[in-house]
């Protein structure tokens, strides 16, 4: 018995022992020290510095591929008349055929939510008491991402982005586009009061640390913004177009000044276009450069190998054509259409040039804002400013022309495809003609100077209604999209409807027409556009 | 912590001595017959008195008693035996079987015998015998229509694939596999990872990672036990969540030395796939192989009374259907079991090694799959076999580049190009080495202790020669090579107490463990964008140095510390109640909140001993409550920033979990009832269940204006419920002549009651199992649907059931909006509603034949390989009438389509996969042998020598679906009920000769 219970005694001390060792050694051990940790991240305040490169490189995204391909090249770069995919993807029944592929569509703002936002949070919450000019740059960038998102969508969450854990609610497209504003105003204000310091240089894919060349850029963006909403709201378009006309800094001014992101990766466009096959010259495109016989086609475009020696684009829009068995068949017979060229496809991004601007200032003049200069050394300027950025001689007889026009659109493969011109503006400024034609003018150059672009160029094809670039061969959105005035926005993402449905709701409101392509943005106004 | 200690003294205090007087007996007790055996668990009782003892692990006993007590010597399975004292202090004993009582003994938790009678839940077994007269290569296949309730679905990687085994239903959102238990000590089972969308991961295809089962030599196998509720778990932890399968391996014995040498051929075809066109088909039929799988084991035992030997080897060589496929396994078994110290104590010692190396294990899905081509080959005037020269010279380069009738596409290449130059190849090595010591301590308390080290290494290699599809592969090629090294480092403790008092008889379990998991991960990709930079040269000093390549390590370590209880109190041998309590802690929790309590209570009652029930030899009712808690996988609740190889930081941070981390809980309740009749001519076994599972870890998507994209949260109820039945029978048992058969039965309901909290600030009424990807194929958990619910795009009908087809286009059903997400309805759910198996033996003087009829019924499944593969396919007939159907557009207008039109619209991997919809309902023949047993003289060399030709597969009674529904693409949870190119389901056939000498 003595035994026995000595036996308990034991075991239940064993016991008290075990227990107390069962919850030591647990902690520390849930960690996988392959990843790095907060206090790591902390050294070098790259838990600041390492963020601006996501930020920068999923503006307008770099990799993979495939996901830049869903966030903007299967919609705004062919929308804008840039570009257009060779294959028929889902039978045709597409984005480009205005049968919108949801799953696609949730990139275009997954890709900026979740890579450019979070981040530009904790840089605003690490530095804007303590080094509020690194604050200001993540501003500017923020205001670059986000009006795209919202320029795609109307409405979008800014203003209120990260207030709740787990919704989250719209601004009105006005909303963001008055906190764009005040965000780029603060950015300016803060860069020019530390202008000299270098804090940036070792994070900046664009400037070198130049804050400077940052307010250029941010003057020139907000110029970019005050065109957008001219048409519906001038006097508010008018003051702050102004501020950047009339900031001692300025706007851009050459080519030096553009703003590029100057990236470690390929242009996501490359892989698309060399290895995959999957987007080509838009026939838009081979219309206007052809017909204006413009040098900028050799920068832009290889050589079609459908007929030698020729530019060939194809119509977008396009359906599972008649005659071909599957979406291959008709890629194969359309992937030897000009395929985009490598000197637009270089590791550098760009996403706003000094021609831009130079054509944002010719338009400022036509509405008459004080510091733009005239319409016409603008717009010339802007011509020439785009020669230059590609090495290329001759703008001056270019800008004098004014017998070529856009040229009517054959389809070598299937002539029911075949198109005339839709316009026959020709390039020379015309000081008497309307101020609706010398519109068209400056946009349609513009429109091919800001190539490949197609975000900025799908925008302001919406507002103005310029150039005129062909229909889509085939309109699956069941009576949505009116073909003539083309798709003015994508509906709300599938993944936002899911996770946020009063926020959408809510958003719709705020949109004023229903959630779909063929309602128009807030700064989207019908009618001329003087 | 506190509670925790209260209840274990509550135990303890059980086992206080009851002294008695006289003299003390002390004997053995052994079983008779060839294998005789030393039996644990003997009661023996002093007749007329109040005194009983039980015997321990090596069948000894004392007892008090005087001269002229009658000891009575009782065991279940056992006839009883009666002994007088006489003057000897020593009664050893022999017990004869009791052929009237059925397979009585089962292994259960911690590897405990118990006698079958006192369980309180639901087990079932099967015996070495079984699993081996239709040998299969991964040994779980062979659970199928055997034990009731065990859903099995193979993979259609081939041969050394996993196998998706579920008990009662799927629950979770993780793994819904049951543990599986080696002589009482829990194995890991890490998979290398399994698909989850139909389009395919475009970094190597879906592949299978396999499963550990498929590293273990069936012949090693004694039994297998299915314990198929948490119930029967509780203690294993939390990896008993969903059942446990206990394997018993072949232990040496003593006296004998035994050799068993057994070698199996097995020849397999294409059986199951689609109706093609007679072209396509003939070239489909060129394109597979004959496989061929041998199966070769040699096992030797034998030992001395007090050391025992068991060694076995086996091999495996495969040939798969899919040509350059195939498997090499070599595994050996070693253990040692040895007596100290005149029995005090036992020491057991094994280890087992296997290498495998399976060269194109087969993939699904559309990339990097040979099948994609191989169906889709149409080129007027040519054959499939003539891209078998898949290369030739490109001058311009010169490389030997990619041969095809097309351009490639991402999903469509040569296939011979992707069987040799897209070549993959899995290396992979198990290490199982285990030691126990048992001490007895006096006869009726014995302390173990047992240690385990498990390391699973898993290799990948695939070589991407260029001129393969740019979308798979920049131009020099694509090197991916994966290595993950797992190991599970397992220690436990346990002191059992076997006590009767009079008639209460009381065994029981004390016992602390740690499991200690961890995963190294390396993985290098040179990727569709960073590319090599020499072509076709594979090894990572190869790669660009360009962020476009991924190369990544992970290195995850999981610890959980536990104590545990459990009791089992038998009443008179009449009434038995089970009592289990366990307590983790784990390192995945967050350190505040890491232990969580689970218990069990169960009990039972032998109505034929209480009662004297007429014809019933044997009937018990049981029933049992168990509560099993779970943690989350390790690196869940803070999990660190990734950095991007070349690329700084990750742009998006990890996903967190919202509030505090709870650990998951399942509460589940059983009873049942097993009655035998006519000296066990006739039985049944029927029992209920009920599953809840609350409070999972479920990872959801927020809103990304959060300032998150997806946020972890602990919430959700599924509830499983099932009725289970087996029932034996013996028709026919005379000398020559014997058949006996077995039919189980089950069926399952599932329903998701919960997925968000009320109470929590995410509020989500889905969360997905395979995602749609690009492809109208997905599976959701809904609330108020079922696990396993599949959706797919639907056509719209008119009040006739006339498809809308406007504008050239078929119009998208809208008028089911409650059950559609994203555009995809649910059109059925992959899970039978229930299984039926009939097994039978028969055997007449020295012939065998058995045969197994496996039905599962209820349930859909969509063949996405008819829609892709539509315009060869050969349904022109299909829903038409003369070829031709009727369709309406959105004014009502008719007119009329050829079928090939329709189809034409409806087919593809994004087109209308609702037209593809089948029922998953299938009767087939899936196992069967015929065997001669040769009769051997007394001193001939061998002992026994059988041969018997097998068949597995052989075919279907009945099946609508183009494919087999039974296999998989993934043994994870996404992917059922949808087959995209999978490879086709075989029929095979065997030879296996046994010689044991």
């Amino acid at each position: 018995m003595k035994n026995t219970n000595n036996i308990f005694l034991s075991g239940l001390m064993a016991l008290s022992l075990l227990l107390s060792s069962c919850t030591e050694g647990l902690d520390d051990i849930d960690e996988n020290p392959r990843n790095i940790s907060q206090e790591q991240l902390e050294v070098d305040f790259q838990n600041v510095g390492s963020l601006y490169k996501p930020i920068f490189e999923n503006i307008y995204q770099y990799t993979p591929a495939w996901s830049y391909q869903l966030q903007q090249n299967l919609n705004a770069d062919v929308f804008s008349g840039y570009m257009t995919n060779p294959r028929p993807f889902v039978a045709g029944a597409n984005n480009t055929t205005y049968n919108l592929v949801s799953g696609w569509n949730n990139f275009i703002w997954s890709v900026p939510y979740s890579n450019v936002m979070n981040n530009a949070r904790t840089i605003e919450n690490e530095t804007k008491d303590k080094f509020p000019e690194l604050f200001a740059i993540s501003q500017i960038l923020k205001v670059t991402a986000m009006h795209r998102v919202s320029d795609v969508f109307g409405p979008i969450v800014y203003t209120k982005f990260g207030e709740s854990a787990t919704t989250s609610e719209y601004d009105s497209q006005e909303e963001v586009y008055d906190a764009f504003f005040t965000d780029l105003e603060e950015a300016v204000q803060i860069l020019s009061n530390n202008i000299d310091s270098p804090r940036f240089t070792a994070f900046d894919l664009s400037y070198g640390g130049s804050y400077e060349k940052w307010i250029k850029y941010a003057n020139s963006l907000r110029l970019r913004l005050a065109i957008r909403i001219s048409k519906v709201n001038p006097s508010k378009a008018k003051s702050e177009g102004e501020k950047s006309l009339n900031h001692p800094v300025g706007v851009f001014q050459t080519n030096e000044d553009s703003f590029f992101v100057n990236g470690t990766l390929d242009h996501p466009i490359k892989t698309i276009n060399n290895s995959w096959g999957d987007i080509r010259m838009n026939a838009s495109m081979e219309s206007i450069l052809g017909g204006y016989e413009d040098p900028r086609i050799e920068s832009y475009f290889n050589v079609s190998g459908v007929i030698e020696g020729e530019h060939k684009g194809i119509r977008n829009g396009l359906p599972l054509l008649p005659g071909y068995d599957d979406e291959l068949a008709q890629k194969a017979d359309y992937v030897d259409f000009s395929l985009l060229s490598d000197q637009v496809l270089t590791s550098s991004v760009q996403l706003m040039t000094a021609s831009e601007v130079f054509f944002l200032k010719a338009e400022a003049a036509l509405r008459g804002w004080t510091g733009a200069g005239t319409a016409q050394a603008n717009y010339e300027q802007g011509i020439s400013t785009s020669f230059q950025q590609y090495g290329l001689s001759g703008s001056s007889n270019y800008i004098a022309n004014s017998t070529l026009t856009p040229k009517d659109y054959v389809d070598p493969v299937t002539p029911s495809n075949n198109i005339t011109a839709l316009s026959n503006i020709t390039i020379a400024w015309d000081e008497g003609a309307s101020n609706e034609e010398k519109l068209e003018r400056i946009i349609t150059q513009k429109w091919i100077a800001i190539f490949p672009e197609g975000q900025e160029a799908w925008s302001e094809y919406r507002r103005t209604g310029y150039p005129k670039i062909f229909p889509v061969v085939s309109n699956q959105s069941a009576g949505v999209v009116d073909t003539d005035i083309q798709i003015r926005r994508i509906p709300f993402v599938d993944s936002e409807l899911q996770t946020n449905p009063d926020g959408v709701a809510d958003a719709v409101i705020k949109l004023g027409g229903p959630d779909d392509a063929g309602t128009r943005l807030w700064w989207d106004v019908p009618g001329g556009n003087f | 912590m506190r509670k925790s200690i209260l209840i274990f003294s509550v135990f303890l205090s059980f086992f206080i001595g009851v002294h008695a007087q006289e003299k003390i007996i002390s004997g053995t007790v052994t079983s008779s017959g060839e294998n005789a055996m030393p039996l644990p668990g003997v009661n023996i009782i002093v007749k007329g008195k109040t005194i009983g003892a039980q015997t321990d692990f090596d069948g000894k006993y004392t007892i008090n008693a005087s001269l002229g007590d009658v000891l009575e010597f009782s065991y279940v399975g056992l006839t009883s035996v009666s002994v007088t004292v006489g003057t000897s202090d020593v009664i050893d004993v022999t017990m004869e079987e009791n052929l009237e009582q059925l397979e009585d003994v089962v292994v259960t938790a911690l590897g405990i015998q118990k006698s079958r009678k006192s369980l309180t839940y639901a087990a079932q077994d099967i015996n070495a015998e079984e699993l081996s007269k239709v040998k299969q290569t991964n040994p779980v296949n062979s659970l199928s229509g055997k034990v009731s309730g065990v859903v099995i679905n193979r993979s259609s990687s081939g041969t050394g694939g996993s196998v998706k085994v579920t008990l009662r239903g799927n629950s979770s959102l993780g793994n819904n596999q049951p543990l599986y238990v080696v002589d009482g000590v829990p194995l890991s089972n890490p998979t290398g990872g399994q698909p989850l969308e139909t389009f395919g991961d475009i970094n190597g295809g879906n592949r299978d990672g396999g499963d550990v089962l498929s590293l273990i030599n069936p012949d090693d196998i004694e039994s297998l036990t299915v314990l198929k509720g948490a119930s029967a778990s509780a203690l294993y932890g939390s990896a008993g969540l969903n059942g446990v399968i206990l394997i018993t391996t072949k232990k040496g014995r003593s006296g004998s030395f035994k050799v068993d040498f057994s070698s199996n051929v097995i020849v397999e075809n294409a059986a199951y796939y689609i109706d093609l066109n007679d072209e396509a088909e003939s070239n489909i039929e060129d394109f597979f192989d004959t496989g061929v799988t041998s199966i070769t084991s040699v096992s030797a035992s034998g030992g001395t009374e007090n050391a025992q030997t068991y060694f076995s080897y086996s091999n495996t060589f495969a040939t798969g259907i899919l040509p350059t496929n195939d498997l090499k396994q070599h595994t050996i078994n070693i253990r040692e079991t040895a007596k100290f110290f005149d029995g005090v104590l036992t020491v057991n010692a094994s280890v087992l090694a296997t290498t495998q190396t399976i060269d194109n294990r087969p993939v699904s899905g559309l990339y990097f799959n040979p099948l994609v081509g191989a169906y889709n080959f149409d080129s007027p005037g040519e054959q499939l076999s003539d891209y078998r020269n898949f290369e030739q010279l490109d001058p311009d380069r010169n490389i030997q580049s990619q041969r095809w009738f097309r351009a490639t596409s991402d999903i469509e290449q040569n296939p011979y190009w992707i069987l040799n130059r897209n070549a993959n190849e899995d290396t992979n090595r198990k290490l199982l080495a285990s030691m126990s010591l048992n001490f007895k301590i006096n006869d009726w308390i014995s302390i173990q202790t047992r240690g385990t080290y498990d390391q699973t290494f898993l290799g990948y290699d695939k070589e991407v020669h260029a001129t393969t599809d740019a979308t798979l592969a920049p131009e020099n090629g694509r090197y991916i090579f994966n290595e993950q090294d797992i190991r599970q480092i397992y220690g436990d403790i346990i002191a059992t107490i076997n006590k009767q008092f009079n008639t209460i008889s009381i065994s029981a379990n004390v016992g602390a463990s740690t499991t200690r998991n961890s995963t190294e991960i390396f993985n290098a990709d040179s990727g569709t964008n960073g590319g090599l930079q020499f072509a076709n040269v594979f090894s990572i000093q190869n790669f660009n140095a360009n962020p476009g390549v991924a190369i990544s390590q992970s290195s995850l370590e999981k610890r959980v510390n536990s104590l545990f209880a459990s009791t089992t109190i038998g009443f008179n041998e009449k009434l038995f109640v089970d009592l289990t309590a366990r307590n983790d802690w784990s390192s995945s929790l967050p350190s505040n909140n890491n232990s969580y309590f689970y218990p069990s209570v169960g009990v039972t009652g032998i109505l034929s001993e209480i009662f004297g029930l007429g014809d019933a030899t044997f009937g018990k009712v049981r029933g049992s409550y168990a509560e099993v808690g779970n943690d989350v996988p390790a690196n869940t609740v803070f999990p660190e920033r990734r950095i991007l190889f070349g690329g700084g930081l990750d742009p998006l941070d990890p996903v967190r979990p919202l509030g505090e981390v709870r650990p998951e809980q399942q509460k589940s309740f059983e009873v049942g009832t097993e009655w035998r009749f006519w000296n066990n001519r006739f039985g049944f076994d029927l029992g209920y269940y009920n599953t809840s599972t609350v409070d999972q870890y479920f990872q959801v998507p927020v809103s990304t204006g959060t300032g998150s994209v997806t946020v972890g949260v602990n919430s959700g109820d599924i509830i499983n419920q099932g009725f289970e039945a087996s029932i034996f029978v013996a028709p026919i048992q005379t000398e020559n002549f014997k058949w006996t058969a077995n039919i189980n039965f089950a069926a399952n309901d599932n329903e998701v009651k919960e997925i968000s909290n009320p109470s929590d600030d995410v509020q989500i009424d889905n969360q997905v199992i395979s995602p749609p990807g690009v492809n109208t194929f997905a599976s959701y958990l809904v609330e108020g649907g079922s696990y396993g619910d599949i959706y797919a795009q639907v056509v719209k009908r008119d009040n006739d059931g006339r498809p809308v087809v406007e504008g050239g286009a078929i119009v998208i059903n809208d008028e089911n909006p409650d059950n559609t997400i994203a555009g995809l309805e649910k059109v059925g759910n992959a899970n039978p509603d229930f299984t039926l198996g009939w097994n039978n033996s028969i055997t007449f003087k020295n012939i065998s034949l058995d045969f197994l009829i496996d039905g599962k019924f209820g349930g859909e499944t969509i063949s996405m390989t008819e829609a892709i593969v539509e315009g060869l396919s050969n349904n022109t007939q299909r829903e038409t009438s003369n070829g031709s159907i009727e369709v309406v557009n959105l004014a009502g207008d008719v007119s009329t389509l050829t079928a090939q039109e329709y189809y034409g619209l409806a087919g593809g991997r994004n087109g209308f996969t609702g037209e593809y919809v089948y029922s998953a309902t299938n009767v087939r023949l899936a196992e069967f042998a015929v065997g001669y047993n040769f009769k051997l003289s007394e001193n001939s060399f061998f002992r026994g020598i059988k041969a018997s030709l097998i068949g597995n597969n052989l075919f279907f009674f009945y099946k609508d679906a183009p494919h087999d529904p039974n296999v998989s693409l993934s043994t994870g949870n996404a992917l059922q009920g949808v087959d995209v190119l999978g490879l086709p389901s075989t029929r095979s056939w065997g030879l296996n000769v046994n010689l044991s000498f």
